[in-house]
């Protein structure tokens, strides 16, 4: 039975990822989703890695993430609907759809993951990302953001402003930040 | 989790927290599969 302590499936995931960007399979990539939100709350329990990619072939409305499930179905990754399944975690690869997307990615803090370096959405663009999404446990997770004091709100507000969230933040502050008036 | 054990978290290394999600997610995992094995023998001797 494998141990329950210091499995280093994130690690070794990880390290699949960096050597699938070094062969031009991605361009460059970010941990965002609750993988991502670990690096700047307390960790909480999550199934999947979503990270966001920029894909080198992309051209035009059409992405293929073909070329990425190749790669690592060749390399012992198995398919399983949305996600890939590497070294134990699914893995779901997210093309970026808008601006947003695009300067989550430009903007992610480089980091390690033990001695492995990656990168991660900035705090502000997770919740930037999580307000777009708007579902309720995409709301639970921009309030712990807020609660914990994990997040800059000047620089969210200008970022949600920007990409045009500005009435999505509107109201989840009156619903959630604000209370009954 | 208390605020000050939250924040405490909160301040571990990347490195440490993502071995913190793998143990909560390997346990999560195991109570499901202990879960569905419950199920499993329930059904089963329901069916004898």
């Amino acid at each position: 039975m494998r141990s329950f302590v210091d499995n280093g499936f994130v690690k070794r995931t990880l390290e699949l990822i960096n050597q699938m960007q070094a062969d031009g399979v991605i361009g460059e990539y970010a941990i965002g989703g609750a993988v991502g939100a670990t690096f700047y709350l307390a960790p909480a329990a999550t199934v999947d890695l979503d990270l966001f990619v920029t894909l080198p072939s992309a051209t035009g409305m059409l992405v293929s993430l073909s070329p990425i499930y190749e790669y690592l179905k060749s390399r012992g990754g198995t398919q399983q609907d949305e996600y890939i399944v590497v070294g134990d975690w699914p893995v779901q690869f997210l093309p970026l759809r808008n601006a947003l997307h695009e300067e989550a990615v430009e903007q992610a803090i480089s980091t390690n993951v033990d001695d492995v370096p990656t990168r991660v959405v900035s705090a502000e663009h997770l919740v930037a990302i999580a307000l777009e999404t708007g579902r309720a446990k995409d709301h639970t997770r921009i309030l712990q953001f807020v609660e914990q004091g994990a997040v800059d709100r000047a620089k969210l507000k200008d970022i949600v402003k920007r990409h045009g969230l500005s009435t999505e933040w509107n109201q989840f502050e009156q619903r959630f930040l604000k209370g009954p008036q | 989790m208390k605020p000050k054990l939250q924040a405490r978290m909160a301040e571990l290394s990347f490195s440490e927290k993502i071995r913190i999600l793998e143990k909560l997610r390997d346990r999560e995992k195991a109570i499901a599969a202990a879960g569905l094995r419950k199920k499993s023998a329930k059904s089963t001797s329901e069916g004898k």
